[in-house]
């Protein structure tokens, strides 16, 4: 069993774990092994000096759901995807909106954004007075662009 | 221009088709990048983003009760099941149960609402076929539930209806007389309804034995709701994990072990006549009360505090739609993450619609129920 930093009951009665995030990969393989096989939720929360990855797991023959949380001080945190294809996605919207790098991912692009769109909208010290437009190139590709430009 | 460009073969000889933003078979701004050997489908690549407006940006700059409306346009063909499931977390938060009265008034609204989305989505999957009829069929059913939304709260679709806790209007006896008068005239004209499509050859020879998931697949992908239990899987949060008063009404989960295109289309029809059971259930079960909590009256909403970490799921009816909500005591969310389970059910496509013809990927795509308002946010 993989060491955790803590556990502990959240408000609405769920088991909180939480693990450095070194031991992630090895937590997650433990627990799907033991019937925690629906990745619900991956989500990352911008603390201002770090930021904190939560995955949210149910079992669905013991009816039991689970939260594991674990913290990075330099934006990069082990990927899952390796453990539950479902991470795939999530994974790719949390770097899209929060600037998480997931290490080992298989193809970690933007969901929703341009490839090229500066800055990650869900951080805390994301700059919303700075307005960014989104454009066609000739390939039918989307780009950002700080210049509004004639079709705004 | 863009749209209908088919590039030059490559080294396998595939070529790349673009499908999207704006064609029709894609319920909205689905862009697929396509590569097709002849006419089979090799590789696909969805590109989303379209209509994504950042709602959980947006409800960490709002109080707690304004982040409602984001959630209404998220899936906008089932908005009350939205608010219930925004509510679900946001009350738990704030310490604001909901009385009685409310919680059974919610579940009507959110099985009546369920309703009229799953009939938008069987008329829509009929028009992706090239089924002209059932559209209009679900169609006149569903303006009636959206009648009845509008007698209870004003609006049809973006219903705004339920608010942090309880619900913004009660019921009266006309109401109560007209949900009752839909669901005795209802369930025939589903029958009618579903022999349109069953009884259609070519609806049969579309959706019987194309696409088939198998249930260790869809659980990896986090597929969840009728894509899920389509596939074998007994699982929905209104059993798993009961919220309102699910547990103190009598009604089944569908399941279908077939894991094709009919499965999805047959779970979907026998939902709505649950619905019809839980709502026949429900309306008599009603009780007297107050339908609001008077801790939470307009004046006082905005200064609302929340403090902690409340994970709180539900039964959309596109699967299990939940909201993570964390407080840090100001009047305002820190954060808010939605898991919106079309997106899910999307990412599972490329897998699904692999080694098909084209024409099946359309048929395939359309039992997915996509909704971009909530794919994108």
């Amino acid at each position: 069993m993989v060491e955790l930093l803590e556990e502990t009951t959240g408000k609405d009665g769920r088991r909180v774990l939480k693990v450095a995030k070194e031991n992630l990969v090895q937590l997650m393989k433990e627990l799907k092994e033991q019937g925690f096989v629906h990745l619900s939720l991956i989500t990352g929360v911008d603390r201002k000096d770090k930021l904190e990855v939560v995955y949210h797991l149910h079992n669905l023959e013991k009816n039991e759901y689970i939260a594991v949380k674990t913290e990075t001080l330099d934006e990069r945190v082990p990927s899952v995807t390796s453990v539950f294809t479902s991470a795939n996605w999530d994974e790719r919207e949390q770097f899209d909106m929060m600037g998480i790098v997931f290490e080992g991912h298989p193809n970690l692009k933007r969901l929703f954004l341009p490839e090229n769109w500066v800055g990650h909208p869900l951080r805390k010290n994301y700059d919303l007075s700075k307005v960014q437009y989104i454009n066609m190139d000739e390939n039918g590709e989307d780009y950002a662009t700080f210049d509004p430009g004639d079709g705004w | 221009m863009v749209n209908t460009q088919i590039s030059k073969p490559d080294d396998n000889g595939w070529v790349e088709l673009n499908m999207g933003p704006q064609h029709p078979s894609t319920h909205g701004v689905l862009r697929l990048k396509v590569k097709l050997d002849g006419e089979i489908v090799k590789e696909i690549e969805p590109v989303i983003g379209y209509l994504h407006r950042n709602a959980e940006k947006i409800c960490e700059l709002d109080y707690y009760c304004d982040s409602l409306i984001y959630f209404d346009r998220m899936d906008y063909v089932g908005a009350m099941n939205m608010e219930v499931g925004y509510l679900e977390a946001a009350e738990k938060l704030l310490g604001i149960p909901p009385p009685e009265r409310a919680q059974w008034i919610r579940v009507v609204m959110a099985e009546l609402n369920r309703i009229a989305a799953h009939l938008v989505w069987a008329g829509a999957y009929g028009l992706d076929l090239g089924m002209l009829t059932p559209f209009f069929y679900c169609f006149v059913e569903r303006e009636k539930v959206l009648r009845i939304f509008t007698e209870v709260c004003g609006s049809r679709q973006e219903t705004n209806y339920m608010s942090i806790g309880g619900v913004y209007q009660d019921f009266n006896d006309k109401i109560i007389h007209d949900i009752l008068e839909f669901t005795e005239q209802f369930p025939k004209k589903l029958e009618d309804i579903f022999s349109s499509f069953v009884k259609n050859d070519i609806f049969i020879a579309r959706t019987k034995g194309i696409g088939i998931l198998e249930p260790e697949v869809a659980l990896d992908y986090g597929v969840t709701g009728p894509m899920l239990r389509a596939s074998g899987v007994e699982y929905d949060v209104r059993k798993a994990e009961p919220y309102l008063v699910y547990d103190k009404i009598n009604f089944d989960i569908p399941v279908s072990y077939r894991k094709d295109n009919l499965a999805r289309f047959l779970v979907r029809f026998e939902e709505m006549r649950q619905s019809i059971k839980i709502i026949n259930q429900a309306v008599k079960k009603i009780p007297d009360g107050p339908y609001f909590n008077p801790k939470a009256k307009k004046s006082l909403m905005i200064r609302l505090r929340g403090e902690g970490e409340v994970y709180a799921r539900t039964e959309s009816s596109k699967g299990e739609f939940s909201v993570y909500l964390v407080g840090d005591g100001g009047v305002k969310p820190y954060r808010l993450r939605v898991r919106s389970p079309s997106l899910k059910n999307l990412s599972i496509l490329p897998y699904l619609a692999k080694d098909t013809m084209i024409a099946d990927l359309v048929a395939i795509s359309g039992t997915l129920d996509l909704v971009f308002g909530e794919v994108d946010r």
